[in-house]
């Protein structure tokens, strides 16, 4: 576990092992924790824009004594044997989860479209991470669906009074060609938290099929 | 959701004394989730919010902090660490809108080191648009002289 203290300080100390400046997206815990929906977190979500900048974020984390883990246990069998799957490094009780791209097969844009927070490490390098709007990390804890996302999805919904299941609707069907289960995740979901959102919502999700 | 509160109307609404509810918004303050305005003379006033208020730092606060002309922030932007007039101006042309960068040109009146801010554009590929920025800028307000070697 890693609290947001230790996360800042963790980061600031990885921006200085850098060859150069980086840029990524924070989901997950870390985009939760940044956001302000939770204290801790178990591991550290990152999507890189391409390979060579995970090598060097890897690189960077490897001086720092983080060895590759391998995904089983954590993730199941269609998910490790996905295209979009992560490398994993862990120390001790903490562990970075590194996509390219994509999130088994759910595209992130790059574009500055829709970032709602940006956090800056500067160190020798700068180290930028993304946060991205609570739709999309709901989205894609429905997603990667490990242990305890659900949790934080019912964190999320508990503390904000708004959520726009809408986006959440239409950004999963659009993703549908990338990956097919991305819609049969968020249908999962949607069913387990009934009580938390309208039935239109759930009604919404069968009518686009 | 941001509530705000008076000492008063917080005890009044959470059915608190005085004492407790003060406990409770310094406890709220240390967690990060209520910040507080006034005092002295005037009526301190909480916000509280249901998350952690997330304090930001970078771009918003201080292109609002040298422009006259205020942004709505359309990110919030932490930064740890150092961040200066020059990176503002790079962050402010990599935005790009129009509104932004009218309130970018004047953050030229504080530049300190143009060679930290051509380093930037350099190491940003954005050299043409800084100058032709700070050339807009010097037509149409006061503002310090930029070397004659970055003008080239």
């Amino acid at each position: 576990m890693i609290n947001v203290n230790e996360q800042e300080e963790l980061f600031k100390l990885i921006s200085n092992f850098l060859e150069k400046d980086l840029s990524c997206i924070a989901i997950g815990g870390t985009a939760m924790m940044f956001s302000g929906y939770k204290t801790t977190t178990k591991d550290i979500d990152l999507v890189f824009k391409n390979n060579e900048d995970r090598d060097i974020f890897v690189k960077a984390i490897y001086s720092l004594g983080y060895r590759q883990k391998t995904l089983k246990g954590i993730y199941d069998k269609k998910r490790i044997e996905h295209q979009g799957k992560p490398i994993m490094y862990t120390r001790v009780d903490e562990r970075f989860d590194l996509f390219v791209e994509n999130i088994f097969g759910f595209k992130l844009d790059f574009s500055d479209k829709n970032i709602v927070q940006k956090q800056v490490f500067s160190g020798k390098k700068k180290l930028t991470l993304v946060v991205l709007p609570k739709e999309y990390i709901i989205l894609l804890k429905s997603v990667t669906s490990r242990p305890k996302d659900f949790e934080d999805i019912v964190t999320i919904i508990n503390l904000e009074k708004k959520v726009d299941w809408d986006l959440i609707i239409n950004e999963a069907f659009r993703q549908e060609n990338n990956n097919s289960w991305i819609v049969l995740d968020l249908e999962e979901t949607m069913l387990k938290l009934k009580k938390f959102i309208s039935k239109d919502y759930i009604k919404r999700l069968y009518e686009k099929r | 959701m941001n509530q705000k509160y008076t000492l008063e109307t917080y005890a009044k609404q959470f059915n608190l004394s005085r004492a407790s509810a003060l406990n409770k918004l310094s406890k709220l303050k240390k967690q990060g989730r209520a910040t507080v305005s006034g005092g002295g003379y005037q009526k301190r006033i909480y916000t509280v919010s249901d998350k952690k208020i997330v304090k930001t730092n970078g771009f918003y606060d201080l292109v609002n902090k040298y422009s006259p002309e205020k942004l709505v922030p359309k990110f919030e932007h932490v930064i740890h660490g150092r961040y200066t007039i020059e990176e503002a101006i790079i962050d402010g042309i990599e935005i790009g809108d129009i509104r932004t960068l009218e309130a970018t040109k004047h953050l030229f009146r504080n530049v300190n080191n143009w060679k930290r801010l051509f380093d930037l554009a350099k190491r940003n590929r954005m050299v043409k648009k800084v100058r032709n920025l700070y050339q807009e800028t010097y037509r149409e307000m006061k503002t310090k002289k930029m070397p004659k070697r970055y003008l080239k």
